[in-house]
């Protein structure tokens, strides 16, 4: 300590107080930086060219956070094309994530009790709690698309062969760590969107022919996801996916380094990778450049996150979870809507005349006991993910131009039109031409299903409280409600959907026939409207039934907002 | 082609690295300054009075599942069933002036001490002891799931919030018991042989019991009272939209009973009447002899 104080203060004496202090700060500043002074970092910042010697290479030796980045890069790959920073946006939203993600921890308890309590608190009691969640989860869905495309940015320019096949089958390993974190996230708010879209999810697990009950019980924690359930989705989601996701993005981070970017594909001769052997003309180094685009990308990326989250973008809460009462036309989460699609596959074999298939299918079943649903998706859905790990080690080709793998491509476009084609069965509206996957139930059901769905805001509940008129109104012909148009417009929107759904049949073949229909709106307290869609119909059987629907609408719920 | 190369050939210069960097970083500390201002000066309040609005919607669904039965869909009262809850003497009387429930007269004679709030939640969850309320036959069954009833404590917390905000529109007692909703015992005539062997009816083969009420002999709750059937029965004949062919107030039952749906209420305190859920079928499942005695029996309740 009297060392110290001596030097300091001969230190002053010599060079004066100003000079001292400028100088011990910039001191910690460089040992922050692992060697760059303040000047230095300005330099960086400003675009000025390195000095002789280059000390700007010393971080990328001495600090963690550098030397997982290379020193310099092959100039081909310093434009958008070829990596589009796909795999640095990929890592940044990780980042995003893990931080709202701590933020949103501090005030929520794994417990059915509590869990939806506390969202309600995390939205009215937390400040920036709405924004924190809105971005976890917007974060969430960019994310899986960025990484996505990221994954089919490298197929395409097949930076998957050789040498770094191991990088592509980390990448695999991440895409599915990137599902299953937002896939467990989903669960955590305990509405009901969450509890069914998880309870989708895990039965697919339970159908898995020898161990598909064990899986599903054990990620369940019982045989329906309560309290157990919760929790180890909890756990799933803040402990054991991000540390299989931290390791690996290690693991994927090292291997870039170790191999460099691979250049584009039309610069490089066959089966020759050159993305280390840079020349000093081709170089582009770490700092300034690439380091400061990075910072850019990052900086719109969480400005354009933030505020979408803070203006238009609303993470849904629907109501409590109830495993008693599933909601009409649940779905899985958007990127497993593959997966339901899959499911939706009538036949083992469905390019086969229906009778032939059908007659197959009792065969299969009979001798090997599995069916259409166990095949597509038990069978074939995880299949999918360990095909894409194995892609580098069966691609036979050494050759990364576009012109040599015409086959690889077209394979590549198949595979995702296929991906996309059976996403879109997944939902209840099917395909839209060939409609296949289509779900739906009776008519009645189903119009009351469009204009006061289940769960979430339908067309009903937009309609601004105040008119909401009081009384019986037929639908057919639509009445006119005094000094309410958009509830007029409903009523003639509802006289519309039930024409059209009696003018065609749905791909199911059923119609509505002899639709009537009334809407009664009752004020039941002070606030609170009773509203009562009753539609009566003939059913196949030529009997008169009727089907009816109610919604309770608050006055100060806001619905409208959404 | 060209266009396209200028896209993934694209590195942006150094002006406009610092300019786009330099607006971002401000835009996103302008937008979470925003919204923390935002936050706490209005906008949770009001995300708190959207959610307070959507419990009560909630709970406006779990009262008309579970409680209106007994309760009535205006927290009226069914006679023979359940008390009134929304009016004064249960609630406090509305002080618009204040905007507050005033002390609860129903509350203070049970000497419940707690919130009125709490009291509902309480008695939700766990029943009440039968005789707090010597008028009433049936007890409060327990509904929290903890008790063995059907409802978690967040439905039951939604129920007790849709109760309460009957407050500023309460309705009036149907009757003048402390508690409301309770009429005096129905008819005090003494049952003739015929009659009585209709209650048997009533009680035994039929199974009306299962969802009727009658005070102090059923206690079904899901089709409506038979208290007074008979006065009850000659007003439906008077009403406008009565569409059967019933002359009086036996034929009326008769008719109810054979062929319920020629005349559906429109209301009940569930919600708007729904035909077919009375079975169609007793008509001929019944003796005759058996019918005309349960007929002779309900038609001297007045």
């Amino acid at each position: 300590m009297a060392i110290i104080g001596k030097r300091l203060v001969d230190q002053v004496r010599s060079t004066g107080l100003k000079a001292t202090v400028a100088q011990r700060l910039d001191d910690g500043f460089t040992r922050l930086t692992s060697g760059l002074s303040w000047n230095d970092v300005r330099g960086v910042l400003r675009g000025d060219p390195p000095g002789k010697p280059n000390n700007r290479v010393k971080p990328h030796t001495e600090a963690f956070w550098f030397h997982i980045r290379p020193t310099f890069y092959h100039e081909a790959v310093t434009t958008l094309y070829p990596t589009f920073r796909l795999g640095y946006m990929s890592a940044l939203f990780f980042a995003i994530e893990i931080i709202t993600g701590i933020f949103l921890m501090i005030f929520y308890t794994p417990s059915p009790e509590r869990a939806y309590q506390n969202m309600l608190d995390i939205l009215t009691n937390v400040p920036f709690g709405q924004l924190m969640r809105d971005m976890h989860r917007l974060g969430a869905e960019v994310m899986v698309v960025v990484v996505t495309i990221h994954m089919w940015r490298t197929f395409l320019t097949a930076s998957y062969k050789k040498p770094r096949q191991f990088t592509w089958f980390t990448g695999v390993i991440l895409l599915i760590v990137t599902m299953f974190l937002s896939f467990s996230g989903y669960l955590l708010p305990w509405d009901q969107l969450a509890l069914w879209a998880v309870t989708i999810g895990t039965s697919m697990a339970d159908a898995a022919p020898l161990v598909g009950p064990q899986v599903n019980l054990l990620l369940r924690g019982a045989p329906d996801i309560g309290a157990g359930g919760l929790l180890r989705f909890y756990l799933f989601h803040v402990v054991l996916f991000p540390l299989i996701g931290v390791i690996f993005v290690a693991v994927h981070y090292y291997k870039v380094v170790r191999y460099g970017i691979s250049l584009p594909p039309e610069m490089e001769g066959v089966g020759e990778d050159s993305a280390r052997k840079v020349g000093p003309d081709k170089r582009v180094n770490f700092m300034p450049d690439i380091l400061t685009n990075e910072l850019v990308y990052a900086a719109i990326a969480i400005a354009l996150l933030t505020i979408a989250s803070g203006t238009f973008y609303n993470a849904a809460l629907e109501t409590h979870s109830n495993p008693l009462v599933t909601p009409n036309h649940t779905v899985a989460p958007w990127y497993f809507y593959w997966l339901q699609g899959l499911i939706k596959i009538p036949h083992i074999l469905p390019v086969l005349p229906e009778a032939l298939s059908t007659q197959f299918d009792s065969i299969m079943f009979n001798v090997l006991g599995i069916t259409p649903k166990i095949l597509w998706g038990i069978i074939i859905g995880p299949v999918i993910p360990l095909l894409l790990m194995v892609v580098p080690y069966i691609d036979p080709n050494p050759s990364r131009r576009y012109s040599d793998r015409k086959v690889m491509i077209t394979l590549g476009v198949i595979f995702e039109v296929a991906i996309l084609y059976l996403s879109l069965a997944g939902i209840p509206t099917g395909v839209p031409v060939t409609r296949f996957g289509f779900v739906g139930g009776d008519p009645a059901s189903e119009i009351a299903q469009e204009f006061m769905p289940d769960e979430g805001v339908g067309k009903v509940k937009r309609v601004p409280w105040d008119q909401l008129a009081v009384g019986t109104w037929q639908i057919v012909p639509p009445d006119e409600a005094p000094n309410a148009p958009e509830f007029n417009h409903l009523l003639r929107e509802l006289q519309q959907d039930m024409d059209h759904r009696t003018r065609e049949a749905d791909p199911n073949g059923k119609k509505l026939s002899g639709g009537t229909a009334n809407v009664r709106v009752k004020l039941i307290q002070p606030d609170v409207k009773e509203f009562t869609l009753t539609i009566s119909f003939t059913d196949d059987k030529g009997q008169p039934q009727q089907y009816s629907k109610t919604n309770y609408l608050h006055r100060n719920s806001g619905y409208e907002k959404e | 082609m060209n266009f396209i190369k200028r896209i993934i050939t694209f590195q942006p210069s150094w002006t406009l690295r610092i300019i786009t960097g330099m607006v971002s970083v401000v835009a996103f500390i302008s937008m979470c300054l925003i919204t923390g201002v935002l936050d706490i000066s209005g906008a949770m309040a009001e995300r708190d009075h959207e959610f307070t609005g959507r419990n009560i919607e909630a709970g406006a669904k779990y009262y008309f599942d579970q409680c209106a039965r007994c309760h009535g869909g205006k927290g009226e009262g069914v006679d023979g069933l359940g008390p009134a809850l929304s009016y004064d003497g249960f609630l406090g009387k509305w002080d618009p002036a204040k905007n507050t429930l005033g002390q609860s007269a129903r509350l203070k004679a049970i000497g419940w001490t707690s919130s009125l709030k709490g009291y509902i939640e309480a008695v939700t969850a766990a029943g009440m002891p039968i005789k707090s309320s010597p008028i009433w036959e049936n007890p409060h069954p327990p509904f929290a799931l903890a008790y063995g009833g059907p409802l978690r404590d967040d439905q039951i917390k939604n129920i007790a919030t849709f109760v309460v905000n009957w407050g500023p529109g309460q309705v009036a007692p149907v009757a003048t018991q402390p508690e409301g909703g309770a009429g005096p015992q129905p008819t005090a005539a003494p049952l003739t042989a015929q009659q009585e062997k209709g209650k048997q009816v009533f009680l035994g083969a039929a199974g009306c019991q299962a969802c009727h009420a009658i005070r102090g002999v059923a206690a079904g709750a899901v089709g409506p009272t038979m208290n007074k059937l008979a006065t009850t029965a000659e007003a439906r004949i008077k009403d406008a939209a009565y569409k059967g062919t019933a002359k009086n107030a036996l034929e009326y039952i008769r008719e109810s009973i054979v062929n319920p749906n020629v005349f559906v209420v429109a209301e009940c305190p569930t919600g708007a009447c729904i035909a077919n859920v009375m079975p169609a079928t007793f008509g001929t499942s019944l003796q005759p002899d058996d019918l005309n005695a349960l007929i002779d029996y309900l038609g001297s309740l007045k």
